[in-house]
Order: C-alpha cells, then sequence, then structure tokens
C-alpha cells in the first residue's frame, strides 16, 4: 500500500480534477497550525477545500488527515462529507436563516443525548462570547458575531480540521482587520488545525503557519511563512504575492554566498542562500527583486559614505511620486541611457513621510541611492 | 338555492382538487428536487412529460391518458383483462386527469424555490452529519416554504378548475365524475341559467378563499 506517505504529515493533500476550462493539479502538505491556500481568485482554492471536505470528488488523488485517509483514488476510498469530521467555515458563512443561534451552533451535534447536547452548545456559545445572543436569528447579528456563529458551528461537534473559505472577504475594510485578529485568537485559542483560502496577502501573512500559493490549478510554492517572505520560490510567486520591482537581470558570477549581476548597465551584487543552492551559469537571465521599502535615498548633507551601507550604488531621478498614505512612492529613473524596466521608471520606492520632508524631495529630484546586497532577493527561474 | 346534483358537484370536486393536491405533494416535491438538485440521464426528458400538459390543450392530454389508462389502453388494458375494472369513467380518474394538469405547476414553481435556496447549507448540512434527505428536510425545503406552499396553491386552483382532461378520462356522469366546471357547462347547455349561475359563484368563492388563506399562511411563514 501507498499508505505510508503522508502518514508522518498530519495533512497531506494530492488532488487531481478536470472541469471543463479548469484543471487542478495539486500536492502540498501541512502540519500544526494554519496551512494557508493563497492566491489569486480562480487559482482552484476553494475547489481544493471542496475536495478536502468531500463535496466535490477528485478524478485523482489522496487526502491524508491526521493519518485517517479521507480520499484515495486507487484504493477506491471516498468518504462522504458526513464521515470526514472536518468543520467547513463557508464564504457568507451559510448560516441557517431559519434557525437561531444556539440551533446553528448544535446542528453538527444531532448524534448527541439531548442534554449533552445543550451543553456542549452552552459551552461553545459561553466560549465564543455569544450567550446573549443564543435565542436571536442570524439576520439580527453584526459580521462579526456571524463569523463567530459559524465558527462555533462548525468547531462544536470537535472536528480534527477546519476549513475556512475566505471568511473575511464579506466583510468592509476596519471591520475585516479586527475580525482577522479575532479569527486568529480562536483558532489559536481552539488549538485547532485549519486550512484557510484567501486571496488576501495581509491575511495570510497574519493567519498563516504554512502558506501553499496558488496559480492556474497548481501550486507554485508551498513553505513557512517566514521562507515565503523572504524567499518566494519563483517569479511567478513573487507576482503572486503581488511583490514590486520584479526585474531581470544578467547573471555575472554566482558563488554559494552571493551572486553578481548586470541590470541597466550597473553591476549589482545580491546575497545568494547557501541553502538553496542557486547557481545560475555566467550570462543567463536572472529575476530578481528589489522591496521599496529597502532602497536608500544617500544623503547629501553627510559626508564619508560608510562602505559597507553603501553598495550597490546608483544614481536616479525621481521622475514622479504618490502619497500612499502613511508613506510616499517614489518613482526613480536611472540616470543610465536605454528604456526604463518598468516603463517609465526603474525603480519603485517608498519613503515615510517624515523623510520625504525631511529631504525636500518636491525640489531636490537627482538622488544617490543604495541597496544593501541582503535586500535584493534573487528569484530562481523554475 | 342549489340542487343535489349541484352540492355533489362540488363536494366531488373539493376532494379531487384536495386528494390531486396531496399527491403533487407527494410526488411533485421529490419530482422539483430530483430537476433541481441533480444530474440523470433522462433528466431532460422527464422534464419535458411533467411539463407538457401545460402547453398541451387539455384535451390532448385526457387522449394520452385514455391511450395510456383507457379499457383498452397500454396499462389499462392489462389491467380490465385481469381485474374487469377500469379506472375510466371512475372519480379515480378525474383524480388523475387533475393530478397530471397540476402537475407542472407544482413541479415548476417547487423546482424554482428549491433552486433559489443556497446549496452552501445543504453543504453545510452535509458537513455536520447530515444526509441529503435530511439535509432537505430540515434545510432547504423549510428556506424554500414559501415557493412551495405557492406550488400547492396553484396546484390546488389548477384541479379545481379541470375541464378538458377530466371530461376525456372520467367522463360527465351527475353524481360520480361531474365536477363543478363540468357541471357549469352542463347547466348552461341545458339552459339552467341560474343553477349555472349558482355554481359559478360557489367556485369563485371557493379560489378566492384558497388564495385569501394561502396569503395568510405565506404572510406567517415568512
Amino acid at each position: 500500500m501507498t499508505e505510508a506517505l503522508g502518514l508522518s504529515e498530519r495533512l497531506y493533500v494530492r488532488v487531481v480534477k478536470s472541469l471543463p476550462g479548469f484543471s487542478l493539479d495539486v500536492e502540498w502538505s501541512a502540519g500544526e497550525g494554519t496551512a494557508v491556500l493563497f492566491g489569486p481568485s480562480g487559482s482552484g482554492k476553494t475547489l481544493t477545500l471542496q475536495c478536502l471536505a468531500g463535496l466535490v470528488r477528485p478524478d485523482r488523488g489522496r487526502i491524508v488527515v491526521n493519518g485517517r485517509t479521507l480520499f484515495d483514488a486507487d484504493a477506491g476510498v471516498h468518504l462522504p462529507p458526513q464521515a470526514r469530521r472536518l468543520g467547513y467555515v463557508f464564504q457568507g458563512y451559510a448560516l441557517f436563516p431559519h434557525l437561531t443561534v444556539a440551533a446553528n451552533v448544535g446542528f453538527g451535534l444531532k448524534h448527541l443525548g439531548r442534554a449533552e447536547r445543550e451543553s456542549r452548545v452552552a459551552e461553545v456559545i459561553d466560549r465564543l462570547g455569544l450567550a446573549d445572543l443564543a435565542g436571536r436569528y442570524p439576520r439580527e447579528l453584526s459580521g462579526g458575531q456571524q463569523q463567530r456563529v459559524a465558527l462555533g458551528r462548525a468547531l462544536a461537534p470537535d472536528p480534527e480540521l477546519i476549513l475556512l473559505d475566505e471568511p473575511l472577504s464579506a466583510l468592509d475594510a476596519p471591520l475585516r482587520r479586527q475580525l482577522r485578529d479575532d479569527l486568529g485568537a480562536i483558532l489559536s485559542d481552539w488549538g485547532k488545525a485549519a486550512v484557510l483560502v484567501t486571496h488576501d496577502l495581509s491575511e495570510a501573512y497574519q493567519l498563516a503557519t504554512t502558506v501553499v500559493v496558488y496559480q492556474d490549478g497548481r501550486v507554485i510554492q508551498s513553505a513557512a511563512k517566514s521562507e515565503l517572505l523572504w524567499q518566494p520560490a519563483s517569479e511567478a510567486v513573487a507576482r503572486v504575492m503581488g511583490i514590486r520591482n520584479i526585474l531581470r537581470g544578467t547573471v555575472v558570477k554566482a558563488t554559494p554566498e552571493a551572486i553578481q549581476f548586470r541590470w541597466r548597465g550597473q553591476l549589482l551584487e545580491a546575497v545568494n542562500s547557501p541553502s538553496r543552492s542557486y547557481l545560475p551559469e555566467r550570462r543567463s537571465p536572472l529575476a530578481f527583486y528589489i522591496r521599496p521599502e529597502y532602497v536608500r535615498l544617500i544623503r547629501k548633507d553627510r559626508s564619508g559614505p560608510d562602505a559597507a551601507h553603501h553598495m550597490n550604488l546608483m544614481n536616479a531621478t525621481v521622475t514622479r511620486e504618490a502619497d500612499a498614505g502613511t508613506v510616499w512612492s517614489l518613482y526613480l529613473r536611472l540616470e543610465e541611457p536605454g528604456t526604463p524596466a518598468q516603463g517609465d521608471y526603474d525603480l519603485e520606492v517608498e519613503v515615510p513621510k517624515l523623510v520625504y520632508e525631511i529631504l525636500d524631495i518636491p525640489r531636490d529630484r537627482h538622488w544617490q541611492i543604495s541597496i544593501h546586497r541582503g535586500s535584493i532577493q534573487v528569484l530562481p527561474s523554475t | 338555492m342549489l340542487s343535489a346534483e349541484a352540492v355533489s358537484a362540488l363536494s366531488l370536486s373539493v376532494r379531487v382538487a384536495v386528494v390531486a393536491t396531496a399527491v403533487n405533494a407527494a410526488v411533485g416535491i421529490p419530482l422539483a428536487w430530483a430537476l433541481a438538485r441533480h444530474r440523470f440521464w433522462g433528466r431532460g426528458l422527464l422534464d419535458l412529460l411533467v411539463t407538457l400538459p401545460l402547453v398541451l390543450p387539455p384535451t390532448v392530454t385526457g387522449y394520452y391518458l385514455i391511450v395510456l389508462l383507457g379499457r383498452r389502453g397500454w396499462i389499462g388494458g392489462p389491467l380490465y383483462a385481469a381485474t374487469g375494472w377500469s379506472i375510466a369513467f371512475t372519480w379515480y380518474a378525474a383524480i388523475v386527469a387533475a393530478t397530471i394538469m397540476a402537475m407542472p405547476l407544482m413541479v415548476r414553481t417547487a423546482r424554482a424555490a428549491i433552486e433559489s435556496v443556497n446549496r452552501d447549507f445543504e453543504k453545510a448540512a452535509f458537513t455536520l452529519g447530515r444526509s441529503e434527505w435530511q439535509a432537505a428536510i430540515e434545510v432547504t425545503l423549510p428556506l424554500a416554504r414559501k415557493g412551495l406552499l405557492a406550488g400547492l396553491v396553484l396546484a390546488f386552483a389548477r384541479a379545481l378548475g379541470e375541464f378538458g382532461a377530466t371530461l376525456m378520462l372520467a367522463g360527465n356522469i351527475p353524481g360520480k365524475t361531474q365536477t363543478v366546471p363540468l357541471a357549469i357547462y352542463t347547466a348552461v347547455q341545458t339552459g339552467e341559467s341560474s343553477e349555472a349561475l349558482g355554481l359559478v359563484l360557489m367556485l369563485t368563492a371557493l379560489s378566492a378563499l384558497v388564495l385569501i388563506a394561502s396569503a395568510r399562511l405565506g404572510s406567517r411563514a415568512q
């Protein structure tokens, strides 16, 4: 049997499903905590969740939760959703509108005796701070209260895993932020492993232990959150994550410690990751990105440049800027001949508002900039 | 005011409509469920068969019923040969005719009501341990109740007013298969205009009563 594979994982998912005009073909696994399926709309995240829950039957693959095989195409195993013991929080919550909060929470406890059911409902409702609302109907609740009831309904039968489909997408921005904190607190408080689907990067960052990045029905990276943040596996991942200043240069020299490359007439150096052992050949194309907040503008009123910090020096002109709330986004063009890398500019740079005013950027347009070699992230080509 | 014949026609009409509505609830709702929630072989044909009586002239539907259930029909023939009994020209035939004629209204209304219920509610019920049958009883049908009620009211009204198919299969036998619409027709044909008027008023009042009652029920069910 192929049982051994996946047994060590808390959750193993291998799903192939063909639909008209879309095909899903993914494999990933996750341990403790929350696995976030992140990616643009229509990339197959919800379909994966429905396969996990048994609401959709995959064509091929295998799904194992805590050593229990829920689906195995080869072995002909396909547990119905009723037997999977997974909690599902639907997009928009799908609370039963004709039932009270208490009846919604108790819906999955039909197998228990009346007394036991009532005490469990009371316990769950109390723990989620819903005690005063037990007799209300879903339409009488706020968005935040509805989310709690949906979580309570899914958690009450003590599922092995809780599945959340875009739990915050129906809410307004300020409420969304607050409920994100709420949701994170409830998940860790109940100690439930979870799989959460979202297309919102900040949601993924805050709630994830593991991030599985989806694109067009494929997984393009599956990694611990910290690893994903600093080492996107490819240019595709970086683009899906909405990373700015994704650029392309030409390799000059690559060692396990550093990669030197040429970009827009400049010789730049970036830290390589020995663990990744990515050693592209000389003259091969190289994708990399520079976070806008990590580009330094060098002050002209201070002499004696510090060599350790002022590496990857370039001269640039501010072509335009945009007020981005707490920061200014500056669009810089290198003082080099040739076409700018990103339309009418080469680099997007973010500076705090205070810095923008101190440096008097509205008047002073020519700057020397530097980028620490640790702040240039190389994206391995796949 | 009303003759004995009129009273018996009225009582027959009500009995026929009640039974036809009950059969529509028992058969039409599951049929609507199957059409709304499942894809299966022959689904399109089933949909067509159920809907046809809505668009065919009632006499054509009645003709088909004779071909099927008459003394020499596909089903009625063997049945008559075996038992010596035929449904034709009995009050059961009036029930069958009324049921078939009312079915499209019941099924189409119920189907639309079921389809309007977000499937996430059922899926949620599945993940919480309910079978499809249980999810339908506990979640979907209660949420579709206004539409289901509307379907039942339409079916009852249609059954109460059935004329053509009933005439074909059940005939027009006073005291036996003569429903109110048939009695009205007969009364007009034979020049008993006061009898006709009485029946017309009775049927109008009955129909209005059903509509008012259903509106009350509908607003309470909200």
